[in-house]
This record gives C-alpha cells, structure tokens and sequence, in this order.
C-alpha cells in the first residue's frame, strides 16, 4: 500500500492560509521631497536639469540617469504636457476587478525630458490617443500633503 | 572595514522625523496572504487532528513510524507503506520554559514549549506543543503527558486542536 493518493479535486488539496503583516514606509528622498512640497505648496512642477546632457528629469532625481552627474540646478516646468504613452487597469493592486477602469499613462511635461505616470480623467477611452495635450489637476491646497495624489489626474486641454 | 568610514552616505532619518512629519513619505500594507499547499501527509495529519486523532506513517523496511507524517521515509528514499494511528499521550522529550511569546510580548505566566515523543511512534518521534496544568519545576524529562483537546465544535484542523499535554499522573 503506498500513501501516494493522488489529489483529483483542487478543492480537496489541504492548504494552510495565513497572511503576513507587512507594512512599509517609503521615503520622497532628496529630490522627492523638494518635488512633492513644491505640488503642496504652490501647484507647481519642479525638475532637476542635467547641463551634460542637457535633460530635465520630471519626476526630479539627484543623479543624472545617463551621465551619472550630480544635478543640483531646479528648474520650473509646466503643469501641462502630452501622452507619451496610457493603458487602462481592470483590477486593483490585489486583483479584484475594478468598478470602473482606470487610464494610466505616461506624461511628459512642458519643459520636461522625462516621463510622469499619473491617472487621465475626464476623458472616453475611444478618444484617448499618444499625443494628445494633457493638463494637471490638483487638489484644493488644503488637502495636499506631499503626495503624488495631490495631483488629482491629468484632463485633455483640447475636445 | 567599517570602522574606519567616519560618515556613512546619505541621509539618517529616525523615527522622530516621521511621526513629527518632518520628511515626506508613504505608509504601505501589502495584502500579504498566502496558501501553504498542507501536502499529502500533513494535510491527512491536520484532518485526523480535527477529530481528535493523531496520525503517523511507517516505513516496513526501517520499521520506523514518523510523526508528524511524511510521504517518503528520508532514512531509505521510498514512499512510507502505512498510515498508522497513534496514541494522544507520551514522554516529554525536551522543554523548555519561556516567558516572552512568539510575537514578543513579555507574559508573567510562563510558556512551556516541550517535545513530545508520541507513543505508538518510533523512539524520538515526537512533535512540538506546549505543556499546561503544570509548574515550570515539576516538568521532568521522561515524563508522562495527556493531549488536551479542543472541544470537536471549536476544532479546525491545525496543530492547535490540541490545546496543550499535561501530565498523566
């Protein structure tokens, strides 16, 4: 006799369930600190600008991605840009569907090199297309707290 | 090596500069859930626990009855040959005596996590629970403990059916 029973019905598979507490902090940083209490306080995007390569970072970083320079000079960006690149989510961060889908994309802001991810709102899936002219959305000042979600989404500037 | 860098790079943040919000940052709790696939033995194990049994395997060639069960016996790599059901009591194999729990919150009343060799198993068989109904200097070595279960209702197939051995005499 050998206990080598085979398991036909997932369902029958004995499983252990648990869940693991996890929870974490994740810093703005250098840049991201400057960046984020300029959206709180005035509205406004700030980037870093490279001289070598002669590129400004929007989000900001502290280093140059393609030279490796240290970049200390700010400069002000736009709060309009295009769609670089979007795709729309179904499912939330743990999988469950979405009661309405939500359009991701990737901006690039007046003045800026670099790329923003942020939500687009106000706009039919059907009409969405690279190129097109976007504009930041921000919070009433009162409920900004440094976070990229001050930033309510990104509207079409155009109809 | 270290001992010679006077200033560490970057920048050193203490719990101050969070809780009075003098950075900027972001609080996250991933859904962290997950399914331990209990297997053929322990599954079998876990489900005879629920009915207040405890079970083993036994391999023929060794003559070596495990506990907890296991599909292959790991003295001589074959599948085990039977399912075999053992005693609720035995020995206390080793113990110990402790008064901080497994989340490390100090308690006054100590825990006494102890093995537990399992009669009707193989000598030094035996499986990890807690002692209960007994004084930290009355537990010997050798000693002769009781399973005690969980009422059947409030059972659910975990190791913890059992509630804790307590001694026979």
């Amino acid at each position: 006799m050998s206990l080598l029973e085979k398991v036909d019905k997932i369902t029958e598979a004995k499983a252990w369930r648990g869940d693991i507490p996890i929870t974490s902090r994740y810093t703005a940083g250098l840049a991201g600190e400057e960046f984020f209490r300029e959206i709180m306080e005035n509205a406004r995007f700030i980037g870093t600008w490279c001289s070598e390569c002669d590129y400004v970072y929007v989000p900001p970083t502290i280093y140059c991605e393609r030279c490796f320079s240290k970049l200390e000079e700010w400069v002000e960006v736009g709060d309009e840009g295009f769609v670089q690149s979007f795709t729309t989510v179904h499912v939330d961060l743990d999988g469950a569907p979405l009661a309405e889908p939500q359009i991701l994309a990737l901006i690039q802001l007046d003045g800026a090199d670099s790329v923003l991810v942020h939500r687009l709102g106000e706009v039919e899936l059907d009409d969405l297309r690279i190129g097109m002219r976007v504009k930041a959305v921000f919070k009433p000042k009162k409920q900004r707290e440094g976070s990229i979600l001050d930033i309510v989404h990104f509207v079409p500037t155009e109809t | 090596m270290t001992s010679k860098i006077k200033e560490f790079p970057g920048v050193a943040l203490s719990s101050s500069d969070f809780e009075e919000k003098k950075v900027l940052f972001t609080e996250w709790a991933p859904n962290a859930q997950y399914a331990w696939d209990a297997g053929i033995a322990i599954g079998r194990y876990l489900a005879e626990l629920k009915q207040g049994r405890i079970i083993g395997t036994r391999c023929d060639r060794c003559r070596r009855t495990v506990v907890p069960p296991r599909n292959f016996c790991e003295w001589c790599f074959r599948p085990m040959d039977e399912w075999v059901y053992l005693e609720d009591h035995g020995v206390v194999n080793t113990y110990s005596v402790t008064y901080v729990r497994w989340d490390m919150v100090r308690v006054k009343e100590p825990i006494i996590p102890a093995v537990i060799e399992i009669a009707g198993a193989s000598k030094g068989m035996g499986i990890m629970h807690l002692l209960g109904e007994v004084k930290p200097d009355d537990v010997k070595i050798g000693m002769r403990v009781k399973a005690v279960w969980k009422p059947p209702e409030e059972r659910s197939g975990a190791i913890t059916d059992i509630q804790y051995f307590k001694p026979m005499e």
